[in-house]
């Protein structure tokens, strides 16, 4: 659906992005992951045919954006990060002025409002002016706004930015939806469960290069993260502490929370193989802390840094 | 307490706008109004020499004598001209009034009969013609009084007592010569403001008042272009299939109606409301309209188009604005000003549209007497709109 072929783009002395490639398909959640900064919304305006890249081509569903930015329009739909509304008219009336920039006919416009409104479940505040909404609602109105010429392809650009938790359910309830009825979702963010929870693919950016990409699974195998057990003693024994360690080198002992720690491939499997070796060896076990893979900490170990807000 | 007041002053410093609007602004206006008011670079005190045309159809030695009489006085500086050129130049506001001497002066004068000496001049213009009146009857009252008066007299006692000797002439004579009704030795005839029964002042405060509010109002949509690119919805009207240019457009385009829709309110309610004389040249009016909205209106887009953000937009805007219209005759008839303003007045719109108003409803010249002023304007639209575009393009479509 989108092929992305070596694009780099600068500006000015800032290069925004270097060789960056990748593919998306058909009916995918991609994910585009990375701190404020690293070039996901330079992406998202190459995409949408604002920016010319420097080099590379991109391809989408066989329009390249170089030529046939008219076409690609038609077939996008983008959620901007900011709530790109007008706050003096009514949900109605702002879905009405931005459907109506795609030269939809009237009936099918108000027909596609309808059901918009009805996915982001606001329709029964249709009249009411965007003022007046809390700050989730106008998420909820901001995708709508760009979902109303049926696009193929909805590229949601940091869409729960500010969002309160009720709320970022809502909106993934949203996604999950339309993505369901077979649109291909492009979504940045720097949350890292949002990109765990429903991305197929995810991409992780940083100051401009993508350092890695593929499935959480590859992703995992990319980085080489285990998962981590953590197990506390009841006791500081140290004749028993040093038969575990001897037994067991890949054993881990930390003395300041007299813990033992194992990183594992398969966690689910394997803990309750190192809680018999750790009991078998007299000591009593305090408490058991299990810390799966997560992007978190994927990113931390590819890029050395944390991902923030 | 201090820490209170020391936090107060440092946000109101770090406060451009505020600081800009509190010292830098009011500085400004107050030069100009002293200017206006003529406290600043006047002569020693005195006002500023008026400018009088001068025709002597009748080229006499006593006319020419006049004539050199007028010019000789620090007060006036006359201008020769032709009587119909004197006229035109008055009608068209450029002169506030004309003298001319009509051939026969110096035979009435001989004859006892009344001056054929007329003064045209623009009502509108009271200071200039004060100042006239004093100085022009001293004059011929001076160079001609005391013949005109003696052979009044000799005319009059001839015929009561034709056939006395009257050698009693010169005593009447010197007690009538300073008589205050011989200001009519000269005719005083306004040429300009007597066709409209609307009074000069409200024509100034719609004309000068409605370009200034109107300046405020286009500038406000012109800032709304920065507003839409802060909040992002410029940036969603690019994602659509809407060309950047149709976007800047269909703002200048708002722009301008809204000008337009403000000046017709702003002169019906005039005319409905305050009798604003309306029989005057419609179409004039009309594209008189248009073309004050072109240019303001290109001028609140251009405005919003060298800002870099909403904030600096609104800085720029008030004080351009204020300065605009306190040197171009919103704030205070240009008439009243003193020369070198009245040349700077021509650097701002609001002098083009108040004096395109006054011909119109002042002056009441034909549409060829206002197209002058109309090309002004719209040349003036032409070039803010197409500097606006290039700006644009530069800074608020590019991502």
């Amino acid at each position: 659906m989108i092929e992305v072929r070596a694009v780099s783009k600068s500006f000015g002395n800032i290069k925004a992005l270097e060789n960056v490639s990748f593919d998306i398909e058909k009916g995918e959640i991609f994910g585009i992951l990375g701190p404020n900064g690293a070039g996901k919304s330079t992406i998202v305006n190459i995409l949408n045919t604002l920016v010319k890249p420097d080099m590379g081509d991109v391809i989408i569903d066989g329009f390249n954006i170089r030529n046939d930015d008219d076409s690609i329009k038609l077939i996008m739909g983008v959620v901007p990060q900011e709530i790109a509304l007008y706050e003096e008219l009514s949900a109605y009336e702002n879905l009405m002025f931005w459907g109506g920039l795609y030269n939809i006919p009237k009936p099918e416009l108000k027909k596609n409002i309808n059901k918009t409104l009805e996915i982001v479940d606001l329709a029964g505040r249709k009249d009411d002016r965007i003022k007046t909404f809390s700050g989730g609602m106008k998420r909820r109105i901001n995708i709508a706004c760009s979902m109303l010429h049926n696009p193929k392809i909805l590229v949601l650009d940091e869409p729960t930015a500010g969002v309160d938790p009720q709320n970022r359910n809502h909106i993934f309830e949203v996604i999950e939806r339309l993505n369901y009825e077979g649109i291909t979702i492009i979504y940045t963010t720097h949350y890292m469960e949002e990109a765990e929870r429903f991305c197929d693919k995810i991409s992780i950016i940083d100051v401009g290069h993508i350092i890695a990409q593929g499935t959480l699974k590859e992703l995992r195998q990319i980085s080489n993260v285990k998962d981590l057990l953590t197990i506390k003693l009841a006791a500081a024994e140290s004749e028993i502490i040093s038969r575990i360690t001897s037994e067991n080198p890949l054993f881990r002992y930390e003395s300041a929370s007299n813990s033992i720690k194992v990183e594992c491939i398969n966690i689910g499997k394997e803990t309750s193989v190192i809680i018999n070796q750790i009991q078998n060896a007299g000591a009593v076990i305090e408490r058991i802390y299990t810390q799966g893979t997560n992007l978190e900490s994927i990113y931390l170990k590819l890029t050395g840094k944390e991902l923030r807000d | 307490m201090f820490r209170l007041l020391k936090k107060d002053v440092i946000l109101f410093l770090h406060d451009r706008r505020s600081v800009i609007l509190t010292f830098l602004l009011p500085v400004i206006l107050i030069t100009l109004f002293a200017f206006a008011y003529g406290s600043i670079g006047n002569y020693d005190g005195r006002s500023e020499p008026v400018k009088l045309l001068v025709t002597d159809l009748d080229k006499t030695k006593i006319s020419k004598e006049i004539v050199y009489k007028i010019d000789s006085l620090q007060d006036i500086i006359t201008v020769v001209s032709d009587s119909l050129r004197s006229k035109e130049l008055v009608i068209k506001g450029e002169y506030a009034c004309a003298l001319i001497i009509y051939k026969g002066f110096n035979d009435s004068l001989e004859y006892g009969n009344t001056m054929p000496v007329e003064l045209v001049f623009d009502r509108s213009r009271e200071m200039e013609i004060s100042i006239l009146q004093q100085n022009l009857i001293s004059i011929l009252m001076s160079a001609t009084g005391e013949i005109m008066i003696k052979k009044n007299i000799e005319k009059y006692l001839n015929e009561l007592f034709p056939d006395e000797e009257n050698d009693f002439s010169d005593e009447i004579a010197g007690s009538v010569i300073n008589n205050e009704s011989n200001k009519q030795v000269i005719k005083w005839t306004p040429i300009v403001g007597i066709r409209n029964d609307t009074k000069l002042g409200l024509i100034q405060a719609v004309a000068g008042t409605a370009i200034l509010m109107l300046l405020f109002s286009v500038a406000g949509v012109g800032t709304s272009i920065l507003e839409e690119k802060e909040n992002g919805t410029i940036n969603r009207l690019l994602y659509s299939p809407l060309k950047g240019s149709t976007i800047l457009y269909s703002k200048m385009l708002f722009a301008f109606f809204i000008s337009i829709l403000q000046l017709t309110a702003m002169f019906s309610f005039a005319w409905l409301i305050l009798n604003m004389d309306m029989n005057v040249n419609i179409p004039a009016l009309i594209l008189m309209i248009i073309a004050t909205s072109f240019a303001v209106s290109s001028l609140g887009i251009c405005l919003a188009a060298v800002a870099k953000t909403r904030q600096q937009a609104q800085n720029l805007s008030t004080i351009i604005i204020l300065v605009m219209s306190a040197i171009g005759g919103s704030m205070i008839p240009l008439f009243i000003m003193p020369p070198i303003l009245q040349k700077i007045a021509i650097l701002s719109i609001n002098y083009w549209g108040i004096q395109g108003f006054y011909d119109i409803f002042w002056r009441v010249l034909p549409l060829e007497g206002i197209l002058p002023k109309i090309l002004i304007l719209m040349c003036t639209g032409v070039v803010l709109t197409l500097a606006s575009i290039q700006l644009f393009k530069k800074r608020i479509m590019k991502m």
